[in-house]
């Protein structure tokens, strides 16, 4: 599904993504881990698009997306979560995800009113996530869990092939990421997942395979089991050792 | 052209530079500071020529004027900012709506002070006449203008090295947090910083008037418009920035003027569309995008 | 129904206001209504998109020559030849404008469509042979839609009247579409817009080219009105002036830029009347109306009534 290929990328002298080379197979559910600064988010920005990368190429499906716009991207099926949640802030949760509905069938309908459909949609989306009760809270007004749980709301309302999470857990009550984890276990399988994260409960929850990336290169790659038990896995987490354990 | 001619307009297009110089340096520092497009900068520019012109009818001392204007509207930032600016801090972009507001007012009441008649002032004795230079004459005003504009310059240049404020603005410093954190009292120096930007404006004001004439719609036309483009095509925030937009802009405006005649205003701004374009913050400017 | 029966009246005004109204009051209208158009032509892009445009006059200015300069070129007075001009050229100029502009944002944006304005203003104020430079283009035709002449004061109002009703509907038609909510998307958040899979640059342009559009129908309208198309109408003051309208009624709003240029045409044209006749400081007046607006009630006289209702509804 996703095929990425020596992908590199400097930001002025400081080399973000050194020649990561990886692969998902369709449906696959892969984690991506590393210390802070290890390139994750780097590499979460270059698949959406968000950054242009330096070197390398990324293809979706077959089809080279390596210089494709975020948007086109969205329109082939990539759905993306970002680490600092992006909604908009005065819109409702419901209006919120309806713009994520309406944009499969594109913004150029003039003249006639927001089709109801979209709207049962939203809530039914807003329901899966947990915020049934919230569709007219402002996203502003909600908490910052509920503001991830929307922000999950929205990229699942692209229907997309490929999902992109860049830490939807950052920053949630255990409580909350246990709630939020269960529902990421529980999409359609057919759903290629991508996720970045802390937490190794999650991962090791979510992940058929799971990526370890330090300094920008992938140092270890294999099932859960395999990367638990890699050294190099322990020496670049040295001190954080019993999260990985 | 004939040689003389080409000489001729270069001189012209230079102590043109001087001026613009003098117009844009204001604006240039406030963005600098402040990120605040002040849109009152023209407004301000026109003030200063007018209170020129009440000094200079009232005890007949140009030099007077050059000391009285540009402390006068220095006075009137250092009020202005506190009064409405800082209401807004953080708000750039609401900071510039309200500049706008600003400039409406003052222009209005200027209308109504002084009257909406064009007006003139004439440069002071001693430097009203002519010198031959290369089979020219060429106005000895002009050449003074050229020094005060490079003198200014100058001077800003050693402010920016020299002090900690120049420092500060050199740095790119405007988040409030990390001036309280160096240990700056940052009401005092953003009110300073726009009343410096509205003192060099009336400043501006004086030293055109005798060049540019002293009339309604001075305040968008030199005032605003130029200095904008200065600014913006030498780079937003800088005095670098200020420099090369005036020595780049005097000479393109002066030769356009004589090679286009008609479509000249059009190419200026066509060329500050194309420097915006594709590089926003200037050719000397900062990278910094302001939101 | 309500609003039906109101644009009827609208429509009507110098007929049913004849016995106590003067004419005065009528010229007022429909300056105000032309203003009204230009200003709800701009709040799509201030308001709905959030794109702080200063040379929004460009298009109204376009609008206002094209009017004009078509009726004499063509040698005809007929409506749809020359407001059809005006649509075309304020839409033209609003796509070669907002192709360069629609990727700058906040100041930028602001100075880039400034400068750019600026560019028309040049050459309307320079290209004497067409526009008549300086001195403002004059021999404006008659707006003559088939047989009927509405050059009359009366008939001049009912053209202006229906045009804008027509506008309202227009701006009130996309800003409930799924079109005018996708703006608000950009407006608010213009790069998870992008990750959802909307060309937001497109957008911006489609709006831009719709608000260059009816800014231009209103420059023709003002064009008609007046007898007379001027530089300035393309120059900065105008844009001031429509920016000013929409941020005093609220932008982002329907009824914003409408009761807006009912404020402005007030404060331009009743309060004058009123103050001795050497107090000329209408503009000043402008100015500190809007200075306050931006610093205590930035959502303008609609959020102003807004929590007004909020508050009195609670209760």
């Amino acid at each position: 599904m996703i095929e990425i290929r020596d992908l590199r990328r400097v930001f002025g002298g400081v080399v973000a993504l050194d020649g990561v080379t990886l692969s998902l197979g369709e449906g696959e559910r892969r984690a991506v881990i590393g210390p802070n600064g290890a390139g994750k988010t780097t590499l979460i920005n270059a698949l959406a698009g968000e950054t242009t990368p330096t070197g390398g190429t990324i293809r979706l499906g077959g089809q080279d997306i390596t210089r494709l716009r975020p948007w086109q991207r969205a329109r082939l099926g990539l759905a993306h979560v970002f680490q600092r949640t992006e909604l908009f802030a005065p819109l409702s949760a419901r209006d919120n995800v309806a713009l994520a509905v309406a944009a499969r069938r594109g913004p150029y309908r003039l003249f006639r009113a927001v089709p109801r459909a979209e709207y049962a949609e939203a809530a039914a989306v807003l329901e899966r996530v947990g915020l049934a009760g919230r569709e007219g809270v402002a996203a502003r007004a909600l908490s910052h869990g509920e503001r991830r749980q929307l922000e999950l709301a929205v990229a699942l309302a692209q229907r997309p092939h490929v999902l992109l999470l860049d830490e939807p857990t950052a920053g949630m009550s255990p409580l909350e990421t246990a709630r939020i984890t269960e529902l990421i276990a529980g999409l359609d399988r057919a759903l290629t997942i991508l996720i970045v994260e802390h937490d190794m409960d999650v991962v090791f929850r979510l992940a058929d395979r799971v990526t370890v990336l330090h300094e920008g290169r992938v140092i270890a790659d294999g099932t859960a089991a395999d990367v638990r038990g890699d050294v190099r896995v322990h020496d670049v987490y040295l001190g954080k050792a019993v999260t990985v354990a | 052209m004939s040689p003389e001619l080409v000489f001729q307009q270069a001189l012209n297009g230079l102590s043109f530079g001087a001026l613009l110089f003098i117009l844009a340096s204001g604006l240039s520092l406030v963005f600098g500071m402040m990120d605040v497009v002040n849109l009152a900068h023209g407004a301000f520019y026109m003030l200063g020529a007018y209170v020129a012109l009440s000094v200079v009818q009232a005890t007949g001392s140009f030099w007077l004027a050059l000391l009285v204007a540009p402390f006068a509207l220095g006075l009137l930032g250092f009020v202005l900012e506190p009064l409405l600016l800082r209401r807004l801090r953080g708000r750039h972009l609401d900071q510039v709506l309200l500049t706008i507001g600003v400039s409406l007012v003052i222009v209005d009441v200027i209308g109504q002070v002084w009257g909406r008649e064009v007006r003139s002032l004439s440069a002071p004795a001693g430097l009203d006449g002519s010198v031959t230079l290369i089979g020219g004459v060429y106005p000895v005003y002009r050449l003074f203008v050229m020094a005060f504009g490079v003198a200014l310059a100058a001077a800003m240049g050693i402010v920016y090295r020299r002090t900690r404020i120049g420092m500060l603005i050199r740095a790119g410093v405007q988040d409030a947090e990390m001036l309280g954190a160096l240990g700056v009292d940052t009401n005092r120096l953003f009110a300073s910083t726009f009343a410096a930007g509205a003192a060099l404006a009336g400043l501006a004001g004086v030293i055109a008037a005798p060049v540019f004439g002293v009339q309604p719609g001075m305040d968008t036309d030199p005032g605003l418009l130029y200095s904008l483009v200065v600014v913006v095509v030498g780079g937003l925030g800088t005095l670098s920035g200020a420099v090369a937009g005036s020595v780049l802009v005097g000479p393109a405006d002066t030769f356009g003027k004589v090679l286009f005649q008609d479509v000249a205003l059009a190419v200026i701004f066509a060329i500050v569309a194309l420097v915006l374009l594709l590089r926003p913050t200037g050719l000397l400017g900062r990278i910094r995008i302001a939101r | 129904m309500l609003v039906a029966l109101g644009a009827a009246a609208l429509v009507t005004f110098p007929y049913w206001s004849a016995p106590w109204a003067s004419r005065f009051a009528t010229t007022l209208l429909r300056d105000a209504l032309i203003l009204a158009i230009f200003a709800l032509s701009l709040d799509l892009l201030v308001g709905r998109a959030g794109m702080p445009s200063l040379g929004h006059a460009a298009f109204f200015g376009g609008g206002a020559y094209a009017a004009g300069i078509a009726g004499q070129q063509l040698a005809t007075d007929q409506l749809p030849v020359t407001l059809g001009a005006a649509a075309l050229v304020g839409a033209v100029l609003a796509l070669v404008i907002g192709v360069l502009v629609v990727r700058s944002e906040g100041i930028f944006f602001l100075m880039l469509t400034l400068a750019l304005a600026q560019i028309v203003f040049a050459i309307a104020f320079q290209w004497t042979a067409v526009t008549g430079g300086s001195n403002g283009l004059s021999g404006i035709g008659r707006p003559m839609l088939a047989s009927i002449d509405f050059s009359s004061p009366d008939l001049m109002y009912v053209l202006v009247a229906v045009t804008f009703v027509l506008a309202a509907l227009v701006v009130w038609g996309l800003a409930r579409s799924p079109y005018g909510r996708a703006l608000i998307g950009v407006r608010e958040n213009e790069r998870r817009m992008r990750a959802l899979g909307y060309d937001t640059a497109r957008l911006r342009l489609s709006a831009f080219v719709i608000a260059g559009t009816i800014a231009g129908i209103a420059g023709a309208l003002s064009a008609y009105s007046t007898r007379f198309v001027s530089a300035q109408d393309a120059g900065l003051g105008n844009s001031v002036r429509a920016f000013v309208t929409v941020l005093v009624g609220g932008a982002g709003t329907l009824g914003g830029p409408i009761v807006g240029s009912a404020v402005v045409s007030l404060i331009e044209r009743v309060v004058p009347s009123i103050l001795p006749t050497d107090l000329r400081i209408s503009e000043a007046l402008l100015g500190l109306v809007f200075i306050g607006f931006v610093l205590f009630a930035r959502q303008g006289m609609a959020g102003l009534g807004r929590s007004a209702w909020l508050r009195v509804s609670r209760r």
